[in-house]
């Protein structure tokens, strides 16, 4: 720091000599950053800036909440909501009675970056801060392995350095993706998943990023909302291209999460794909069987941010059609503003459904134990 | 049966301020908006948070497509979580009124004292 000081120091005093004759420059960069812009903006925006968090000149920041948190979530000796264990401790795992939580960390834009050796060193620091920090720090909690998943050799290279620890559980990728995840591109990546016996999960982020593909089929959106509700339409992508680019006929054990894209477009979906699937069968015909018992044997889904149904009804045959006893598992997305509260998020369920949503699904996609008050009702 | 609790000195919520206590078994909030006093539940009927822990903020409002206008400063709450907007005034949330948390009555007893030195009070 004292280097730079003495070399403005210098610069200050560098006399230059002065040109004879005048010219015109037709490029010099005055400084234009947000905080001087500020008293010429409208109100909204500054409110907008101020709530989200988000002064960039790009409204894409623009998320929910209090720069994207819930607004009780940030930890009373301040700091970053999330950032603090003991905090979550206390405010998240102890009253909610978490037995074990999957950490997901914070951010994919390393994933959507052009230089892929800088993304690789990014994803390995995620990965071992969170093995020194967080999973060393409480027993309950575990970890996602996150990789540079746009140079699947360097993935396998990070999966091979850190998928075999028993903490480490899973596999993690943005949503927004250059190629659809099933493309044969990536199979480095699921070669080292099942080498591990790890699932595969891609969470919502980074859709239209850096060097990924368009957001939404018809380009990009104007607003934030827009862009929430259209997320399912990339993660609907993955889940066809995984199962007509044949991933789960060359690895028949990989299982593939999807997260934060909502629940309930799949079932129409996987209908619409065993219809089709009769009729253009011949075009795949490594797709052995139905697209919705490929979803059932070989892909989950997390709960959160599911959908408000208008009625109980359609709420119970959503459930029923997207098999929920087998593939959903419950999620909270804890900080952030969209939280769902694991007490009020689902209506009331008959207790051997919440028992799959809330504990069985997920103990056994990620080989955690029965729960310990069964084992302690078993004992006595 | 309602009861009168005592719950500040007015000179303690300042204009635009809020205070959050639990009077007779309940937690709730207790807004200042320009001199009115307004007293909310502080529980989101949506998810059960603690709604009054949310943003105190005015009512947007649009007169087309990319306008934005600002109507009835300080009298809307955001919940902190899902960010639902409730009228301080009814309880109810902006866009779906049978959304509602409680609101409850409040009054300021000013008697033989000055306005700041009078005793706030919540009627629940």
């Amino acid at each position: 720091m004292g280097e730079v000081n003495q070399e403005s120091t210098d610069q200050q005093t560098i006399k230059r000599p002065k040109l004879k004759r005048s010219i015109i420059d037709c490029d010099i960069h005055h400084y234009t950053g947000m905080e001087v812009l500020k008293p010429y903006l409208p109100r909204i925006y500054l409110e907008f800036m101020k709530t989200y968090a988000s002064e960039g000149p790009s409204a894409a920041g623009f998320n929910g909440g209090i720069g994207g948190r819930m607004v009780d979530a940030f930890p009373p000796g301040g700091g970053h909501a999330g950032s603090d264990l003991t905090h979550m401790q206390e405010h998240h795992l102890n009253p909610y009675n978490v037995e074990y939580g999957i950490l997901t960390g914070l951010g994919y834009g390393m994933q959507s970056s052009g230089n892929y050796d800088y993304a690789a060193a990014i994803c390995s620091a995620v990965n071992d801060y969170t093995i020194e920090h967080w999973l060393s720090q409480d027993r309950r909690l575990r970890g996602s392995v996150f990789i540079p998943k746009q140079d699947p050799n360097l993935s396998a290279i990070e999966i091979d350095r850190v998928g075999g620890r028993s903490d480490m559980v899973q596999v993690i990728v943005a949503n927004g993706a250059s190629k659809p995840y099933g493309n044969r591109f990536y199979d480095p990546i699921y070669e080292a998943c099942v080498r591990h016996n790890l699932p595969f999960t891609i969470h919502v982020g980074g859709e239209g990023a850096g060097i990924n593909a368009s957001p939404t089929g018809a380009g990009h959106v104007s607003h934030y909302i827009e862009s929430r509700a259209l997320r399912s339409q990339v993660m609907a992508a993955h889940l066809a291209s995984f199962i007509f680019d044949g991933v789960f006929d060359r690895f028949p054990t990989l299982r593939v999460v999807l997260q934060e894209s909502g629940v309930f477009w799949i079932p129409p979906y996987l209908w619409k794909l065993d219809q089709d699937w009769k009729a253009l069968r011949v075009q795949t015909p490594w797709v052995r069987k139905k697209p919705s018992e490929y979803f059932r044997d070989n892909v989950r889904v997390t709960t959160q941010p599911i959908e408000e149904t208008p009625r109980r009804e359609i709420f119970d045959n959503m459930m029923e059609s997207i098999y929920a006893n087998e593939t959903l598992m419950f999620c909270s997305d804890y900080p952030h503003w969209d939280f769902d509260s694991p007490l009020l998020a689902l209506p009331k369920l008959d207790n051997e459904l919440w028992d799959r949503i809330f504990y069985q699904n997920a103990a056994n996609l990620y080989h955690l134990p029965p729960r310990k008050s069964e084992v302690r009702e078993e004992q006595a | 049966m309602t009861r009168q609790y005592f719950v500040a000195q007015v000179s303690e919520i300042a204009p635009g301020a809020k205070k959050l206590l639990e009077v007779g078994g309940h937690s709730i909030g207790v807004y200042n908006v320009a001199g009115q006093f307004y007293a909310l539940r502080n529980v989101c009927p949506h998810q059960g948070a603690e709604l009054c822990k949310g943003l105190t903020t005015a009512l947007i409002v649009s007169s087309g497509s990319g306008t934005y206008g600002f109507e009835r400063e300080g009298e809307i709450v955001r919940c902190p979580w899902h960010q639902y907007e409730f009228d301080m005034k009814t309880g109810c949330m902006i866009v779906d009124a049978s959304q509602r948390t409680k609101t409850y009555e409040v009054t300021v007893d000013t008697f033989g004292v000055s306005v700041e030195e009078g005793k706030v009070f919540v009627h629940i």
